[in-house]
C-alpha cells in the first residue's frame, strides 16, 4: 500500500518546490513531448542532464526518485527486451533463428530505457514536490479554457481534490479493517484463488460502508456550510506567476530549440 | 504453560531502512500476568496502538521480543505461526462495529470461529452464547448488523471477538463513543469477563475512571517508551508526576482535591478511588461530630 507514490509529497522549500504547480503540471506534460524529439546520444544527454539537474535542485533523495520506477519496472523491462530482440537494420552482432541482436537494436534500447526513466523521474518530481491539493488547484486553472466547451471544470476539480483529500484516509481504514479481520483469523494470503477471492469480502464491505457514510457526511457537512461552487468562488490559496516561473518556461524553450538543433 | 506477556527490549520501526523511517518503540521492557488487568495510558501518538499490535503479531518487533503465553515473537517470526496466537488473543479495535461484513448478527459474530476451524452449526452456537452474554435482543440476530444502533453494532463486533474465546482481552478504547450507560454496561461486561472467566485484559484508554476503577496494573507510555509502571496507587498517589505528563486525573481525585482547597485535611495522602474517598469522608463528619457533640 505504501509503495503507490500518489501523492507522496515530501516536504520541502527547494527551488523546485516553489515553482507555479501550474507550471509543473504543464512542463511535466512538455517534458513527455519533447522527450520524442530525442534521436541520439546529445539529445538524450542534454534531457538526462535537465533531469538530473532537476532533480538535484529538489533536494529530495534520489531514492524516492527510483523507487517511482519500481511500479512499472516489468513493462520497462518489457519494452527494452522486445526491442532489442526484434529491431532490424544495422550490424547483426548475435543471431539464433529469427531472433538477431544488432548494434541499432542495442541502441534503441537503451534510448527507449532512457525515455522511460527521464518521463518517471519528471513526474515523480511533480508529485514529490507539489501537494495533491496544488495539483488539484493547478489542474483547475489549466483547465479553464475548457469550460467555453461546457466541460464542468469546477465540479471535476472538486471531485479530483476529494479523492486526492482522502486516498491516505482510505488507504489507514483499509489496513485497519485487514488488521482487525486478521485479528479474527482470517488469512488473505492463504488458499487457492477462489478462497483469495473470498477472502476479500470482508474487507471491500467494511470499506464500501464507511465510503459512503464518508461521502454522506462530508455532502452534509458541505451544504451545511453553505459550500456553493463555481463563479465568484474565491480561493483559500491563490497561485502566484512569479519571475522564476517565467524563467524556467524560458528554460524548457531554449532546451527544445536546442533539441531540434541536435538531432540528426 | 506460563500464561504471562513479557516484552524484552522490543523497539519498532516504522517503514525501516527508507528516509521515512519513524522509531514508534524503544527498547520496552514490561510484564502482563496472567489473570491481570493492565491499564496502557499515554498520550496521542505515545505508541499505544504500536504497542498494542505486537500482541498478536500484527506488527513484529524491529528487535528485541514478546512472549505471549510461551510463544515468542521475534523479527524473524513467519506470519503461519501466528495463527494459533491470533485465537488466543482477541483484539478489540477502537470502534470495532467498522468491521461488520455479514448478513446477520450471527453469521458475523460467527465468523472468526470458522476461520479457527469450527462447522458452520457449531459457530453459529457459539454465536448465539456469545451474543445472550453481550446482551443481545433475539430479535436482532436475524438481522443485518448495518440496521443497528451504534451501541448495538458495537456489541455484535465484541461478540464476534469473544467468539473466538480468548484468554487475552485487547481493548483499544472499547467505550470511545458511546453514551454514558452504554459505556458503563461496556465496562462492567469486560470487568465480568475478567471476574468470572479469569481473562487477561489489557486496557488502552484516555479515561482515568476507568482505570482507578478496574485496572490492577497501569503501564504509561510516552514517547515510545515506559515512563512509569505500577498499581494504580502507586500511579495516582503522585497527582503532581502526572499533571507534570499532562495526564488527566480521575474525577475522584479531582474532587478531593477541591475538598482539599476549602480546608478538608487529607493527612494519609489523596484517595484515589470512590470507596476510599466515600469511607475517609464518612470518617471524618464522624470525627467531627463527635467532637462538636
Amino acid at each position: 500500500m505504501d509503495k503507490i507514490l500518489l501523492g507522496r509529497y515530501i516536504k520541502g522549500n527547494s527551488l523546485i518546490h516553489q515553482l507555479d504547480p501550474r507550471l509543473k503540471i504543464f512542463l511535466s506534460f512538455y517534458f513527455i513531448g519533447i522527450i520524442f524529439l530525442c534521436n541520439n546520444w546529445q539529445t538524450y544527454g542534454l534531457l538526462a542532464a535537465l533531469t538530473l539537474v532537476c532533480v538535484w535542485l529538489t533536494h529530495v533523495g534520489i531514492g524516492f526518485f527510483v523507487k517511482g520506477l519500481r511500479p512499472l519496472l516489468w513493462l520497462i523491462l518489457f519494452t527494452v527486451v522486445v526491442q532489442i530482440l526484434f529491431s532490424t537494420g544495422g550490424e547483426v552482432l548475435w543471431q539464433l533463428g529469427f531472433i538477431k541482436i544488432t548494434d541499432v537494436g542495442l541502441k534503441d534500447a537503451v534510448f527507449i530505457f532512457c525515455r522511460f526513466v527521464l518521463i518517471i523521474f519528471m513526474s515523480t518530481l511533480l508529485t514529490l514536490t507539489t501537494t495533491p491539493l496544488e495539483i488539484a488547484d493547478g489542474l483547475e486553472s489549466l483547465m479553464m479554457p475548457l469550460k467555453k466547451l461546457h466541460v464542468p471544470v469546477y465540479e471535476i476539480a472538486l471531485m479530483l481534490s476529494i479523492a486526492l483529500r482522502f486516498i491516505p484516509l482510505l488507504m489507514d481504514e483499509t489496513t485497519k479493517i485487514m488488521n482487525a479481520q486478521r485479528s479474527r483469523g482470517l488469512n488473505f494470503a492463504e488458499g487457492n484463488l477462489l478462497q483469495k477471492a473470498k477472502s476479500v469480502i470482508p474487507l471491500l464491505i467494511p470499506l464500501f460502508i464507511s465510503s459512503f457514510n464518508r461521502a454522506e457526511e462530508l455532502a452534509y457537512a458541505m451544504e451545511a456550510r453553505g459550500y456553493q461552487g463555481g463563479e465568484g468562488r474565491t480561493k483559500y490559496r491563490v497561485q502566484i506567476w512569479q519571475g522564476k516561473d517565467t524563467v524556467a518556461l524560458i528554460l524548457f524553450g531554449v532546451i527544445t530549440l536546442a533539441l531540434i538543433w541536435l538531432r540528426s | 504453560m506460563v500464561m504471562s506477556i513479557d516484552f524484552e527490549r522490543l523497539s519498532y520501526t516504522y517503514q525501516a531502512d527508507s528516509p521515512l523511517a519513524f522509531q514508534a518503540l524503544h527498547e520496552i521492557t514490561f510484564t502482563i500476568p496472567e489473570h491481570s488487568y493492565t491499564a496502557i495510558i499515554g498520550h496521542t501518538g505515545s505508541g499505544k496502538s504500536t504497542l498494542l499490535q505486537q500482541l498478536n503479531g500484527l506488527l513484529k518487533p524491529t528487535t528485541g521480543s514478546v512472549t505471549i503465553n510461551g510463544q515468542t515473537i521475534t523479527a524473524e517470526t513467519k506470519n503461519k505461526e501466528l495463527k494459533e496466537l491470533r485465537q488466543e488473543v482477541g483484539f478489540v479495535f477502537q470502534f470495532p462495529e467498522a468491521q461488520l461484513f455479514e448478513e446477520t448478527v450471527l453469521k458475523d459474530i460467527a465468523f472468526a470461529p470458522q476461520n479457527f476451524g469450527k462447522t458452520e452449526e457449531e459457530a453459529l452456537e457459539i454465536a448465539r452464547q456469545k451474543a445472550r452474554l453481550v446482551n443481545l435482543p433475539e430479535e436482532v440476530w436475524e438481522k443485518s448488523p448495518f440496521e443497528l444502533s451504534g451501541g448495538q453494532m458495537r456489541r455484535v463486533a465484541i461478540a464476534g471477538i469473544l467468539a473466538m474465546e480468548p484468554k487475552i482481552l485487547v481493548l483499544d478504547e472499547p467505550s470511545a463513543g458511546l453514551d454514558p450507560k452504554g459505556r458503563l454496561e461496556m465496562m462492567e461486561l469486560f470487568e465480568s469477563l475478567h471476574q468470572e472467566q479469569g481473562l487477561t485484559i489489557v486496557l488502552v484508554t484516555h479515561q482515568m475512571n476507568d482505570v482507578v476503577n478496574y485496572a490492577n496494573q497501569v503501564i504509561v507510555l510516552e514517547k515510545g517508551t515506559v515512563i512509569k509502571e505500577g498499581t494504580p496507587d502507586d500511579i495516582f498517589s503522585q497527582p503532581d508526576w502526572l499533571k507534570e505528563h499532562h495526564l488527566g486525573l480521575p474525577d475522584t481525585l479531582t474532587f478531593a482535591y477541591r475538598l482539599a482547597k476549602k480546608g478538608i485535611p487529607f493527612s494519609e495522602g489523596m484517595p484515589y478511588d470512590e470507596a476510599s474517598l466515600a469511607h475517609y469522608l464518612g470518617e471524618l463528619i464522624v470525627k467531627r461530630g463527635a467532637n462538636n457533640g
